[in-house]
């Protein structure tokens, strides 16, 4: 008797089946062992899948879609860039400028508020740092105030403050003190704990830890961060306009309003730069911060696809390499 | 800090007590049973057995990582059970650690990393604005060159292999002027040539200012060598403590369950005579 079918054998009987059912077994199961799992079924998976085609479908019945405008579209849409960009009013280019540097000035006040409320209060936040007493009202602070799109915010304020960009600029602070707050903590939760516990080791107290032991290892995150919700302040901030809290936005929607098409082309075309400038320059300072390197991200972009592309073409079949 | 100035004497070695110690973590897993050791002022010692035998429990006992469910610790003249708060924060700072994976804040200077040592003796807004003492700058410095990594000490601590990590964890340690190092795998980190510079470096550290040794070790050629003693321990007891030079063949079976094979030891060749 080989080992093999002896310590079947031994798992046959201890089984308590009949000796003699287990050389079968054995013949169908090369190797002795735990039973093979059974394939799964996921039930949830499938309802999810089935109920989410229904909503989509039904969906697509209940709007009232008028096909005919949608085939009038490329030809209207023609139309009005026509009217908007050739030409655009370039005589209006100074005002564009200048409402969009109150867009951008109301988005860098509101996020350094923002930056200056949110740090301290995501400490509140993070775990190990402070009992859940105290985090979780924090965090419930950072979900609302997440949950309320900036809008909605400056229209709430409007009855205090007024329309002004002082008001825009509150509810950029307000908004970006929920995303700021929870990027924050989870960044300080996140870190290696390899040197919290080196401090802690050491005879470091929690604040000490907090410091040596977490925040060199969040900061470039935490930095990151801020420039990020920078970008999509200069965003919130234009669209903040719209409903009368000055900047481009305003300038955008009176302009609309008389159909001054040209002038609307001008607006859009300083928005669209200006805006691609910061994001170009935020990325870049981020880049540095998180990799040490001064790369603007539109030339990391293009290089990665170049680098992409040879690598396909060095492990192409036929290649010399 | 202003004693261990004036009295140099203070700086040497402490004692180490294990009366029964007993670890049992939270989930009911026995870590440590019935341990009873004495480790004297300026031994090295080093402790081996399979993972899961206990080793790194027993070391993060020492300094109350790990708290004891039974029994006593006792290093020097301060018991371990029950302490917290300002009196373990005070006993953590006597005892320096160094980890398997080097345990730096990767995204500072090294200098900085070193002063972490420090950090039980510097008032809470020099510790918030990274205002360190000139003091505490030197020393950090003389524990950077005793390792001989100096050179760094402004470079940022992602950019050095690992083996200048562990060296630079090891001045950490030495700044804080511990009576104590515990070293917790030191080397598993390692090639076998950067392990043999970082045990040279705790072997010194032994020899010259008389620091207590304990150090967990997964190789056995590396604890014969480097362990004046040697402790072994198997499912959280201690199955040997005696000379590493006398700890043959039998011993180490005793130790691991089973005989020696090439994996057991760090340079591959036979350690046994």
């Amino acid at each position: 008797m080989t080992a093999q079918t002896r310590s079947a054998d031994r798992l046959a009987s201890g089984a308590g089946q009949p000796a003699g059912a287990d050389a079968d077994a054995n013949v169908k199961r090369a190797h002795a062992g735990p039973a093979r799992p059974r394939k799964p079924v996921r039930w949830l998976r499938a309802i999810v899948w089935i109920v989410s085609t229904i909503v989509v479908v039904a969906a697509f019945w209940s709007v009232d879609i008028s096909w005919q405008a949608l085939l009038d579209l490329p030809q209207k849409l023609t139309r009005y860039l026509g009217l908007m960009f050739l030409p655009p009013a370039w005589e209006a280019f100074p005002d564009a400028l200048s409402a969009t540097m109150l867009s951008v000035a109301m988005a860098w006040f509101g996020t350094m508020i923002g930056i200056i409320i949110s740090f301290p209060l995501s400490l509140l936040a993070a775990r190990g740092l402070m009992p859940a007493i105290v985090r979780w009202p924090v965090r419930g602070v950072f979900a609302v105030l997440r949950a309320v799109p900036e809008v909605v915010i400056a229209v709430l304020m409007l009855s205090v403050t007024g329309l002004t960009a002082f008001t825009g600029a509150l509810a950029i602070a307000l908004g970006s003190i929920g995303t700021l707050g929870k990027w924050g903590y989870e960044s300080f939760e996140s870190v290696d704990r390899g040197a919290i516990e080196a401090a802690t080791a050491a005879g470091a107290s929690r604040v000490q830890v907090m410091r040596w032991g977490v925040w060199p290892n969040a900061k470039p995150d935490v930095f990151a961060f801020w420039l990020y919700r920078f970008e999509i302040s200069v965003r919130a901030s234009a669209i903040l306009g719209l409903i009368g809290a000055g900047g481009i936005g305003k300038m955008l929607v009176d302009n609309i309003q008389f159909r001054v098409w040209d002038v609307v082309g001008m607006l859009m075309i300083v928005v669209i730069v200006v805006t691609m400038i910061i994001d170009q320059i935020s990325g870049l300072v981020r880049v540095r911060i998180i990799s040490g390197r001064w790369e603007l991200p539109i030339v990391s972009a293009l290089r990665r696809r170049s680098a992409g592309r040879a690598r396909r073409e060095a492990t192409a079949p036929g290649s010399t390499r | 800090m202003e004693r261990n100035r004036v009295n140099n004497a203070e700086r040497t070695g402490a004692s180490i007590r294990f009366n029964d110690v007993g670890v049992t973590y939270p989930n009911g897993y026995t870590g440590l049973r019935d341990v009873n050791l004495s480790i004297e002022p300026g031994e090295m010692v080093a402790i081996v057995g399979l993972s899961g035998a206990g080793k790194s429990t027993l070391i993060r006992a020492i300094n109350g990582l790990v708290p004891i469910t039974d029994g006593q610790i006792t290093v020097g003249d301060v018991e371990l059970r029950g302490l917290s708060g300002r009196r373990l924060r005070q006993l953590r700072s006597e005892v320096g650690m160094v980890f398997q994976s080097f345990n730096l804040a990767k995204r500072t200077s090294v200098i900085n990393n070193v002063l972490m040592g420090r950090l039980h003796h510097t008032a809470a807004w020099r510790t918030l604005l990274g205002a360190w003492s000139k003091d505490d700058v030197e020393l950090a410095m003389q524990a950077l060159e005793r390792v001989e990594i100096v050179q760094k000490a402004y470079a940022n601590a992602s950019e050095l292999s690992g083996g200048q990590q562990q060296r630079v964890a090891i001045a950490r340690a030495l700044a804080q002027k511990p009576r104590v190092i515990l070293a917790d795998e030191p080397t598993a980190s390692l090639d076998p040539p950067t392990s043999h510079v970082v045990m040279r470096d705790l072997q010194q550290i032994n020899a010259e200012l008389g620091i207590t040794v304990v150090v967990n070790l997964h190789f056995l050629d590396l604890a014969r060598r480097y362990g004046q003693r040697l402790i072994g321990l198997r499912g959280g007891e201690v199955v040997y403590d005696g000379p590493g030079s006398e700890a043959d063949e039998s011993v180490f079976e005793s130790i691991y369950g089973r005989s020696l094979t090439a994996e057991d030891v760090l340079d591959a060749r036979p350690v046994v005579p």
